[in-house]
């Protein structure tokens, strides 16, 4: 509940003295974030560089990030959850039972001295990679982290952000926060926006059927959603708008061709701590941008009039 | 007694918050089969969907898989409503009293809200039973759910007052952020049961597994758990209570809220 602490990554180079990466491996899916943003750099108020910074690395298996951390701290897979919450307890000097802390992988004098660690430093931060948030739990893994790095502010200044995955993911949230309120999962059905992960988020609709066509930009579900999903959008009409022919074109009744942005056609893209960059385009493209493809399909809808479906065809289930 | 039998499954969903007996009070049939529905963003008549027969009045029968159909009940103050197979999701939704009974499964949000009334689901339910709704800050008020087979994830999540009692097994993150009231596991649940919860009672009659968060505080066999078994008794459910029988393990958290919630899982004496 509340609102995200949060910050930029140029506050992170520049003040963070405790960095905490849980269920990421950076040093192989964001190669640049050490060097440019986290531990290497030196920082206006951490001349020392490396060695003024801690860097814990939390995870289920030893990965290529292990070798940059200063301590690394094994879970057990779906584990995460529950360390979140016994780290919480700890913060506030609550009692926890040793013997179900031990059961996610750690002992509970390894979390105390993280805890310690972390109301020691004067600028905590805590990345949280799919490892998290795409495991058991889900949005309460993320929820947790969220809120820990919350409560953390009661004694030092602490930020949580999430490793962001490829493309524009966090300009999608960002756009559609400032016009609906809602970061993803708004349904616009009845003239006026409303929010329910579960609900009305894409796997959902996809997995349940809940949809009679589908319109996909940037993105290929059809490579990542699940067997169900994948079969929905196979059924309904779908459209692809994309500059390669991806798994979802295969599915697609349609597919339209668009140029590459930030190579060939302008754009914003957003940071994963949502500082949006300009891009200018370096190649012509002989293919329209995404955004006008968009609008010329607004603008052709716009010229159709109003549709209702005919109850008689209701009743048969032809629509 | 008014009853609606749904022509053929829409294929998407359908939003029929207009499905109770409240908003059906004082019309006649063509009233009621000129009330709105929406399919996507179109509003359409309830007679596009569902033929209406029977005699005006409080009790509603509902015939068909409904799976698609949403809101039905919605804030409900009176009357009954029976469901004569499955149901889709926000059944009851804000109901303030009356009661619904679904003879086949429920979808997810079943009594998001509610602040009365009592809704039966012989087959399974989804997740959220009783909650709050996404950046709401509680969910059930009162009433009771009861629920013959299995429940989904966050049951019960951020409820205040009521009952909800799972015949069956619940998923993940039963009782999530609960501020009050009761869950009553007759089958017992998978992990995280009663995380972050604030006060309330979770009692299970099967181990569960739980956070470590929850440390144990004693063995006994509470008092107040009579009264609950009285208050549960007609909806066919008992409580173990002899003594003789076993006791219940005191867990108290969640402490990393803190919180003054408990967790009761009963022991049988070997």
């Amino acid at each position: 509940m509340g609102g995200k602490v949060s910050c930029t990554l140029g506050e992170v180079k520049n003040r963070a003295d405790f960095i905490l990466y849980w269920g990421g491996n950076p040093a192989e899916c964001h190669p640049r974030h050490f060097t440019k943003y986290t531990i290497m750099q030196k920082g206006k108020f951490l001349p020392e560089g490396r060695k003024g910074r801690t860097m814990v690395l939390v995870d289920i298996r030893e990965t290529m990030s292990v070798k940059a951390a200063d301590i690394f701290l094994q879970v057990r897979p779906g584990k995460d959850f529950e360390v979140v919450t016994a780290l919480r307890a700890l913060v506030k000097g609550n009692r926890v039972d040793t013997a179900l802390v031990e059961e996610t992988g750690l002992k509970l004098e390894q979390l105390q001295d993280l805890v310690d660690r972390m109301k020691r430093c004067k600028f905590g931060v805590i990345f949280f990679g799919m490892g998290l948030s795409m495991t058991r739990g889900k949005h309460m893994n993320s929820a947790a982290v969220l809120t820990l790095a919350a409560e953390m502010n009661a004694f030092t200044k602490f930020v949580a952000m999430p490793m962001r995955g490829h493309g524009n993911v966090a300009g999608a949230d960002m756009v559609l926060r400032w016009t609906t309120g809602y970061p993803f999962g708004v349904n616009l059905c009845r003239g006026f926006p409303r929010f329910n992960p579960g609900e009305f988020s894409t796997v959902d609709l996809l997995v349940r059927g809940d949809i009679d066509a589908a319109f996909v930009l940037g993105a290929d579900p059809g490579a990542t959603m699940p067997q169900p999903g994948i079969d929905t959008l196979a059924r309904v009409p779908t459209i692809v708008l994309d500059p390669k022919v991806t798994h979802t074109s295969k599915l697609a009744r349609v597919h339209i061709t668009t140029s590459v942005t930030g190579i060939s056609s302008p754009g914003t893209a957003y940071r994963m701590d949502e500082v949006p960059l300009p891009l200018r385009p370096v190649l012509k493209s002989p293919y329209p941008s995404d955004e006008e493809v968009v609008r010329r399909i607004i603008a052709a809808v716009d010229k159709k009039s109003a549709w209702l479906p005919k109850p008689a065809t209701m009743a048969s289930g032809v629509m | 007694m008014i009853k609606l039998t749904l022509k053929d499954q829409p294929t998407v969903p359908l939003e029929a918050e207009m499905l109770t007996p409240d908003q059906f009070s004082g019309l006649n049939l063509d009233a009621i089969r000129a009330l709105p529905v929406f399919l996507g963003k179109r509003q359409l008549r309830v007679d596009d969907f569902f033929t209406v027969d029977g005699e005006p009045s409080d009790e509603l029968e509902i015939h068909g898989d409904l799976a698609k159909v949403k809101y039905i009940g919605r804030a409900m103050t009176r009357g009954r409503i029976k469901v004569c197979g499955n149901v889709g999701m926000h059944l009851g939704a804000a109901m303030k009293g009356g009661s619904i009974e679904v003879t086949g499964n429920a979808s997810d949000w079943i009594g998001g809200e509610m602040t009365g009334g009592l809704i039966h689901v012989h087959g399974n339910a989804g997740g959220q039973v009783g909650a709050a709704y996404r950046g709401s800050l509680s969910g059930m008020n009162n009433g009771t759910i009861l629920i013959g087979g299995t429940a989904g994830l966050e049951v019960g999540m951020r409820m205040k007052r009521g009952i909800i009692a799972v015949k069956g097994q619940v998923r993940d993150f039963c009782g999530l952020q609960m501020k009050g009231g009761t869950i009553l596991l007759m089958n017992g649940a998978e992990i995280r049961t009663g995380a972050w919860m604030i006060r309330g009672t979770i009692i299970s009659l099967k181990p569960i597994k739980l956070l470590p968060t929850f440390p144990f505080a004693c063995t006994y066999s509470p008092t107040f758990l009579r009264l609950i078994a009285k208050h549960v008794a007609p909806l066919g459910l008992s409580l173990p209570m002899d003594e003789q029988t076993g006791t219940y393990h005191r867990y108290s958290g969640d402490s990393s809220v803190p919180g003054k919630g408990e967790i009761l899982v009963w022991q049988p004496r070997v």
